[in-house]
C-alpha cells in the first residue's frame, strides 16, 4: 500500500510534475499561501525548500503542514546541514504524524553560500544516509537503536545531478542513494536535454522514477548569476543565449516560454518519468507554464 | 703587527665571529689579499676604502695593478658562469682613482738591529718595506745604478711606467730606508763585520739560459734579459731589420714587443710548441698579435751561421709528441721539414738562472737557485735568508713580493728570537664548483675590459697600454662579483625548526636537506644575497661576516642617533642600496643637494631590509620611508620582490595604526619606471603633505 | 603541523591595554614554521606595538621578547621562571595549547592569546598552508585514497561529493578543490574506485568526547588510565 498520494502516482504510468514553493523571510505566510493555493491542484506535489541557498526561512516542515492544511500533497526538502541525528529523526516522527510522508532527502547547500555564513555547519549525516535513517525508522528502530512504539513509513526521494562537469563522483552517488533506498529522483536543473538523454541511458537501468528539474529563468544575467553563486546549477551557454537575444522586459516571457518548451519535449520524447519545476521566487507563473507546455489538465 | 695577515681592519677584532672563508681569489694570489672585500667596496664606489684595504695586503699595490699575472682571475668562480672579474683592473682604477701616489708610508726605527738586503728587485724592496714597519733599520744594496732589479730591467716601460716604481721606491727612501746603488756584494761576511745582524739575498734571476746550439756566441745572438736590461737602462741597441726571439714566456714577448717600439718592422717569434702551450700571458699575446708580431710556432733553432752581418738560422719544424714531466706535450723535430730564415738579430729568451757569488758560502740547488727553508727562508748559514727568483728561479712579482713579506717576518722572528711558527689560515678556503643549478639562476652579466691604447699608437713608443676604467665601468664590474665565501649560515642550529623558508625562498635553489632530515646551506653556493636571513622565521640564518650582519642596523642607528643630536627629526627616511650606480650614482646626487629631513640609511643591497627595520624607521618619528633599490639593474635575483612583500607587511601595521600605507615607498629601477629622481622628488612632496595634514587635523582637535 | 595567523595588531593593542610590563613569548616550533609566532614575528610585533605605542601616545607598556622552543611541554616552561618575575602579562604567540601550558605553569600571571589557532596542515608554499587534518580521531584514509574528506569537504561527507562542485572546486570556495573529485580521481588510478562505491555509514562522533588524552605508556590498559 502506498504511504502517500504521490508514492501512488510515482508508481503510476503518468507523467509527473512537480514543483517548489520557497518559504518567506517572515512569520507572514499569506503569499506562500496563495502560491500553495494557485498550484496544489495542478501538480502532483509541491516541495517545500528547506532554508534554500542557506538562507534562514520559514521551515519546510511548516510549509508542508499548511499545503497539508489546504488540501495539497507536500514533499518535506530535508537537508543535513542545520540538524544532527536527533533533530533528524525527531522532525521524521512530527511530519509523519502530521501526515507529511514525502521526503526529498539533500545533504544540503554550504552555510559559506547563505545569509547566516558564521553558522556552524552540522552535516552530521549525509544524503545517503539520511535516506538509510529513514528506512532504518521503517524498520522500527532509531539509528542509536532503540526501539520506536509505533512506526512510520515514507515515500523518499533524492537529487542527482546530470549536468554536473564531473559526472562520474555523482553517478557513483546515484547508485548510493538507488541503493540506500530512494524512490524518486529530482534532478538539479536541466538547461540542456543531450545531458538528460545520456543521464537516462544511464540511469534506466534503475527501478527509480526521474523527475527532471526544469529551472524558469527571468533574464540572461540571472543565469549568469546563477552560475557564479548557486550551487550546482550550470545553465548553458545556448540558453543564455537565447535570454539574451529578447529586448528587456520579455525576459520573464522568454523563460517560461523555454521551460515550457523543455517540459513538452520530455514529455512527447519520453525522456523521464515527469518535471519538477522550480520557478525560484516566481511560484506565480508555473501555471502559465504548465499552460504553455500543455499540461494544464494535470 | 702582524704584516702577514693583515686584512681590512674591522674582522681584526672580530674574528671569532668571522664565519667567511677565503675565497679563491685570495687564495690564489701570493699575497693572499682581501681581493672580495676591495672590490666590493669598489662596487660601492667606496674607492678611497677600496685602496686602504688593497695597501693592507700589498706593498706596493700600483706595481702589482699594472704587472701581476693575476693569479685570482684564473680562479675566479665567475668564470663558471660567463668570465671571470677582471680583478688587476679594478685594483688599477682604486689605485689610480684613489691617489695611490699620495698615501704617505711612515715607520720609526724601534729595534738597534740592522738588516741587509742584497738586491733591490720587488723581493727586496717588499722586505725592505715590511722590516721598515716592524721597526728595524734597513739597507739596500744594489749592483746596478737605480733600484727595481727586475721590474727596473726586465720589465719594459709599456707595461710598467717607471714613473709607477719611482714613486715606491721613493716612499721606501722617505720612510728611511737606506738605499746602496752601484754597490755588488761580494762577501756576506764583510756584511756582518758592518754591524748587520741578518741578511735577506734577493739577488733575482739574471742569467739567461743557453740555447745549445751552434753559433749560439755569434755577433747578433743576445739573451733577452740582456736585451731588456739595455733597453731598460736607456740604451739603444742596434737591432738591424729583421729579429726573431725564440721562447714562449712573458720575456720572450716583452723582448719582441720591445724591439718593435724600438722601429723593428719585423719581429718573429719562433716557438717550439704551439700556441695552446705558451706560458706568457694569453693577454700579452693578443696585444702582441695586434701589434704586428709573427708568432712562429713549432719551430726551433738548430744551427746560426752568420754571414755577411746577417744570420743565417737553421729551423726546424715541431710537432707534439708524449707529455713531459710538466704534463706539456714534448715537441719532438720533424724529419727533413729543416729551413734556413735569415735575420740581422737573434734573441735568445728560453729562461733565466740565478747566478749567486760562490763567496756567498750559501748552498745552491738545482737550476741555481738558493736552497732554503720554505717557511723560514732561511739558508744554510746563520742569520741569512733568501727569497724571490734566487730561490725559486723565474716567477712573478707579485710572488716575489709575497716572498720579500714573508722575509721579514722570519727576520724579525729571528731578531727576537722568537720561534718560527708558520702563519696559520684562521679562516677555512672556500672551494668547490658552483653547481649547474646555481649557476642557472645566477644573472649573466659581461665583464667589462679596460680600454687598450689603440694599436697604431702603441709601437711607436713605450706608453702604457692597458688604459684605466672609468668610474662607471670599475663599479659595473665591481658589481659582478659573486663575494664567495660570505654568504650566509645557519648559526643557531638549536633555532632551526626546519621550516623550510630558506629553501624556499633562495632564488638560487642553494639551500638543501640532507639525508637525516637537516637543512643545509653550502657555502659555496651561497650567493650571500640575504633574502633567507630576513625570512627565517626562527632568526637562525647570519651572514658570515660580522659587518655583514649589522650593516643595516648599525647604520640605521646612526641615522637615529644623529637625528636625535640635532634635534630635527627626520622626515624621511630612506634606505638605499650602495651597490652599483644608483647608490654611488642617481641617489647620491640627488641626495647631496642636501633635502631637507631626508636621511639616507646606506644598505647593502636591499634585500637585507628587514621589516622589523622599517618599522624602527618609522620608531623615529620619520613621516615616511622608503626602500631604493636597483630593480632590474641588481646583480642578485628576486632582490625587489622580497622588499615589496616585507614593505606589504609593515604598510598593513601602519594602516591599522592610522597611518597611511602610502608613507612606505618602494623605489627600483627598472627600464621602463620614471627617473629615479623625479620620483623621489613626489614622494618628499607627498610626505609633506600628509604632515600637513595631519597637523591641521592636530590643531581642529585641539 | 599546527597553523595559527597572528592576531590583528589593534586586537592585541586592547589586550595588553590593562597591563604595564609585557613579555612577548614566541614558540620555536610550528608557530615559527607558520610564521605566526617565531622569534622573527615576535621581534616584528614588538616593534609595530612600540611604534603603535609612539604614534598614539597611549599607555607606555614596556616590552620583553623570549621565544621558547616549544611553549607546549612544561620543561620548556621551566626555563620561563626567570624572565616572567617582572612582567605584568605574557603575550603569548604559541598556538592554544601553548597558551595554556603558560597558563598552567603560572598560576599568578594573565596570559593573552597572541595568535590565532587555525588548523592542522601542511605547507603549499612559502607563506601557504592548507588545512589537512581534522584530528577526527577516525581516521578513513585508506578509504579515500589518502585524500581526508572530513577535513577537506567543506560539509565532511562520507558518501561522495554533493552536487555542488562546478570545474572540480568547491561550492564554499572557488578557490578549493572538491575532496570528493580529488578522491574519485585518485581511487580511480589506484583502481580503488569501489571504495568509493561502498556506503559509508554515520561516522561515530564517540572517539571525540571533549577533552581527549592519548597515553602511550606501556602497560597501560583501557579503563587503567590516570584519567
Amino acid at each position: 500500500m502506498a504511504n502517500s498520494i504521490f508514492e501512488e502516482k510515482l508508481g503510476s504510468n503518468d507523467f509527473i510534475v512537480t514543483t517548489e514553493v520557497g518559504p518567506p523571510k517572515s512569520v507572514d505566510v499569506s503569499e506562500m499561501v496563495h502560491h500553495i493555493e494557485l498550484l496544489k491542484d495542478k501538480v502532483d506535489a509541491i516541495n517545500i525548500t528547506d532554508h534554500q541557498s542557506s538562507v534562514m526561512r520559514f521551515p519546510s516542515i511548516g510549509g508542508c503542514l499548511v499545503v497539508k492544511e489546504l488540501g495539497g500533497e507536500p514533499i518535506l526538502q530535508m537537508t543535513c546541514r542545520d540538524r544532527n541525528r536527533l533533530a533528524l529523526e525527531a522532525e521524521l516522527l512530527l511530519a509523519y504524524s502530521r501526515g507529511i510522508t514525502n521526503v526529498l532527502c539533500l545533504t544540503g547547500d554550504s552555510v559559506d553560500v547563505g545569509d547566516h555564513k558564521e553558522a556552524k555547519p552540522v552535516f552530521d549525516l549525509d544524503s545517503v544516509q539520511l535516506l538509510k535513517m529513514i528506512r532504518t525508522l521503517e524498520s522500527g528502530t532509531d539509528m542509536g537503536g532503540n526501539e520506536l512504539k509505533a512506526v512510520p513509513h515514507f515515500c523518499i526521494g533524492a537529487t542527482v545531478h546530470p549536468e554536473a562537469d564531473f559526472i562520474e563522483p555523482q553517478l557513483i552517488k546515484f547508485d548510493k542513494k538507488v541503493a540506500a533506498g530512494a524512490q524518486f529522483m529530482q534532478t538539479q536543473g536541466i538547461f540542456d536535454l543531450a545531458s538528460l538523454r545520456r543521464f537516462m541511458q544511464y540511469a534506466s537501468q534503475f527501478k527509480i522514477k526521474i523527475l527532471a528539474g526544469i529551472i524558469v529563468l527571468s533574464s540572461a544575467g540571472m543565469a549568469r548569476y546563477m552560475n557564479n553563486n548557486v550551487p550546482g546549477i550550470i545553465v548553458s551557454q545556448a540558453i543564455i543565449d537565447e535570454l539574451a537575444a529578447v529586448e528587456k522586459g520579455k525576459g520573464l516571457q522568454k523563460g517560461i516560454e523555454i521551460a515550457a518548451r523543455m517540459i513538452k519535449t520530455i514529455r512527447e520524447e519520453n525522456l523521464c518519468h515527469g518535471v519538477h519545476i522550480m520557478a525560484v521566487g516566481n511560484e506565480k507563473i508555473v501555471p502559465d507554464i504548465l499552460e504553455a507546455a500543455e499540461l494544464v489538465n494535470a | 703587527m702582524n704584516v702577514a695577515n693583515q686584512s681590512y681592519p674591522e674582522n681584526r677584532s672580530e674574528n671569532a665571529s668571522d664565519h667567511s672563508l677565503v675565497p679563491p681569489c685570495q687564495d690564489a694570489c701570493p699575497l693572499h689579499m682581501d681581493i672580495r672585500e676591495y672590490v666590493g667596496l669598489v662596487s660601492q664606489g667606496r674607492i678611497m676604502e677600496a685602496l686602504q684595504v688593497i695597501r693592507t695586503g700589498n706593498p706596493f699595490p700600483s706595481i702589482c695593478a699594472y704587472v701581476c699575472t693575476h693569479p685570482c682571475e684564473d680562479a675566479c668562480r665567475r668564470s663558471q658562469v660567463d668570465k671571470p672579474i677582471a680583478i688587476r683592473s679594478l685594483k688599477r682604477f682604486a689605485v689610480e682613482f684613489g691617489g695611490d701616489r699620495m698615501v704617505r708610508a711612515e715607520a720609526e726605527t724601534k729595534h738597534a738591529e740592522k738588516v741587509a738586503i742584497v738586491g733591490s728587485g720587488p723581493a727586496g724592496l717588499a722586505c725592505a718595506y715590511y722590516l721598515k714597519k716592524l721597526g728595524y733599520a734597513v739597507t739596500v744594496l744594489e749592483a746596478h745604478s737605480e733600484l727595481g732589479g727586475m721590474l727596473r730591467v726586465g720589465i719594459p716601460q709599456y707595461r710598467l711606467p717607471r714613473e709607477v716604481l719611482n714613486i715606491e721606491v721613493q716612499r721606501l727612501i722617505r720612510m728611511g730606508v737606506e738605499i746602496r746603488t752601484d754597490t755588488r756584494v761580494v762577501s756576506l761576511d764583510l756584511l756582518f763585520e758592518l754591524g748587520y745582524k741578518a741578511i735577506f739575498i734577493t739577488i733575482g734571476a739574471h742569467q739567461s739560459l743557453r740555447m745549445g746550439i751552434e753559433g749560439e756566441e755569434s755577433p747578433g745572438v743576445i739573451d733577452g734579459a740582456t736585451f731588456l736590461r739595455e733597453v731598460n737602462l736607456g740604451l739603444k741597441p742596434s737591432l738591424g731589420k729583421r729579429v726573431a726571439v725564440v721562447g714562449g714566456g712573458n720575456v720572450a714577448i716583452d723582448a719582441a714587443r720591445t724591439a718593435t717600439r724600438l722601429g723593428i718592422k719585423k719581429v718573429s717569434i719562433l716557438y717550439r710548441r704551439s700556441r695552446a702551450e705558451m706560458p706568457a700571458d694569453p693577454k700579452e699575446v693578443e696585444q702582441a698579435l695586434e701589434e704586428g708580431i709573427d708568432i712562429i710556432y713549432l719551430v726551433t733553432p738548430t744551427i746560426i751561421k752568420r754571414e755577411n752581418k746577417r744570420l743565417n738560422v737553421t729551423c726546424v719544424r715541431m710537432e707534439l709528441g708524449e707529455p713531459d714531466e710538466s704534463g706539456r706535450q714534448r715537441p719532438v723535430p720533424i724529419k727533413d721539414s729543416v729551413f734556413i730564415e735569415k735575420f740581422d738579430t737573434l734573441i735568445a729568451a728560453i729562461g733565466q738562472a740565478p747566478q749567486t757569488p760562490s763567496d756567498f758560502g750559501v748552498r745552491i740547488g738545482r737550476g741555481s737557485t738558493i736552497q732554503v727553508d720554505p717557511s723560514t727562508l732561511t739558508t744554510n748559514r746563520v742569520g741569512v735568508f733568501a727569497g724571490g727568483d734566487a730561490v725559486t728561479g723565474p716567477a712573478t712579482v707579485t710572488e716575489a713580493l709575497a716572498a720579500g713579506r714573508l722575509a721579514a717576518l722570519r727576520i724579525d722572528d729571528y731578531l727576537q728570537h722568537r720561534y718560527p711558527l708558520p702563519v696559520k689560515e684562521t679562516k677555512e678556503k672556500l672551494g668547490g664548483d658552483l653547481l649547474p643549478k646555481t649557476i642557472e639562476m645566477i644573472k649573466k652579466i659581461e665583464r667589462v675590459e679596460p680600454p687598450n691604447l689603440a694599436f697604431e699608437a702603441r709601437a711607436k713608443d713605450f706608453e702604457t697600454v692597458e688604459l684605466v676604467y672609468g668610474w662607471e665601468q670599475a663599479i659595473n664590474e665591481a658589481r659582478r662579483c659573486l663575494r664567495c665565501g660570505v654568504g650566509v649560515e645557519i648559526l643557531f642550529q638549536d633555532k632551526c625548526a626546519t621550516c623550510l623558508t630558506c629553501l624556499r625562498v633562495c632564488p638560487y635553489h642553494v639551500p638543501y636537506l640532507d639525508v637525516s632530515g637537516t637543512i643545509r646551506i653550502p657555502a659555496d653556493q651561497c650567493q650571500a644575497c640575504g633574502i633567507c636571513v630576513a625570512e627565517c622565521p626562527a632568526k637562525a640564518i647570519v651572514l658570515r661576516k660580522p659587518f655583514d650582519r649589522r650593516q643595516v642596523t648599525d647604520e640605521l642607528g646612526h641615522t637615529i642617533k644623529s637625528a636625535a643630536e640635532s634635534k630635527n627629526k627626520p622626515l624621511i627616511i630612506g634606505f638605499c642600496c650602495q651597490y652599483g650606480l644608483y647608490g654611488t650614482g642617481t641617489l647620491a646626487r640627488l641626495w647631496r643637494g642636501a633635502k631637507a629631513g631626508v636621511s639616507i640609511v646606506p644598505v647593502l643591497c636591499v634585500a637585507k631590509v628587514e621589516a622589523t627595520h622599517l618599522l624602527s624607521a618609522f620608531k623615529t618619528g620619520a613621516e615616511g620611508v622608503f626602500v631604493a633599490g636597483c630593480g632590474e639593474q641588481c646583480a642578485r635575483e628576486n632582490t625587489t620582490y622580497w622588499v615589496k612583500q616585507r614593505v606589504a607587511k609593515v604598510r598593513k601595521v601602519l594602516g591599522s595604526i592610522g597611518l597611511e600605507p602610502e608613507r612606505l615607498q618602494v623605489f627600483a629601477l627598472s627600464s621602463t619606471a620614471e627617473d629615479p629622481a623625479e620620483e623621489l622628488d613626489k614622494f618628499v612632496e607627498q610626505i609633506g603633505s600628509l604632515r600637513l595634514a595631519s597637523v591641521i587635523k592636530g590643531e581642529v582637535k585641539s | 603541523m599546527i597553523v595559527a595567523e597572528q592576531k590583528p595588531l589593534e586586537e592585541i593593542r586592547r589586550m595588553i591595554a590593562p597591563y604595564q610590563r609585557v613579555l612577548i613569548l614566541g614558540c620555536g616550533t610550528c608557530m615559527t614554521v607558520c610564521d605566526a609566532g617565531g622569534e622573527l614575528e615576535v621581534s616584528f610585533l614588538h616593534n609595530a606595538l612600540q611604534l603603535a605605542q609612539a604614534r598614539s601616545g597611549d599607555v607606555a607598556h614596556t616590552f620583553y621578547e623570549h621565544t621558547l622552543k616549544r611553549q607546549c611541554d612544561p620543561e620548556f616552561l621551566g626555563l620561563l621562571d626567570e624572565k616572567t618575575a617582572d612582567v605584568d602579562v605574557i603575550l603569548s604567540l604559541g598556538c592554544g595549547i601553548g597558551v595554556q601550558a603558560v597558563a598552567e605553569r603560572l598560576p599568578d600571571m594573565p596570559v593573552l592569546p597572541g595568535v590565532n589557532t587555525s588548523f592542522m596542515g601542511m605547507t603549499k608554499e612559502s607563506g601557504v598552508w592548507d588545512e589537512r587534518c581534522a584530528a577526527c580521531g577516525d581516521c578513513r584514509l585508506e578509504d579515500t585514497a589518502g585524500i581526508c574528506p572530513i577535513t577537506r569537504c567543506t560539509k565532511g561527507i562520507l558518501n561522495g561529493p554533493c552536487a555542488g562542485p562546478k570545474k572540480g572546486k568547491c561550492e564554499a570556495n572557488k578557490d578549493m578543490d572538491c575532496a570528493w573529485i580529488l578522491i574519485y580521481q585518485r581511487l580511480e588510478r589506484l583502481q580503488q574506485l569501489d571504495k568509493m562505491r561502498r556506503y559509508y555509514p554515520p561516522r561515530n562522533y564517540r572517539p571525540i568526547p571533549r577533552p581527549r588524552r592519548i597515553t602511550s605508556k606501556a602497560g597501560t590498559m583501557a579503563g587503567e588510565g590516570n584519567g
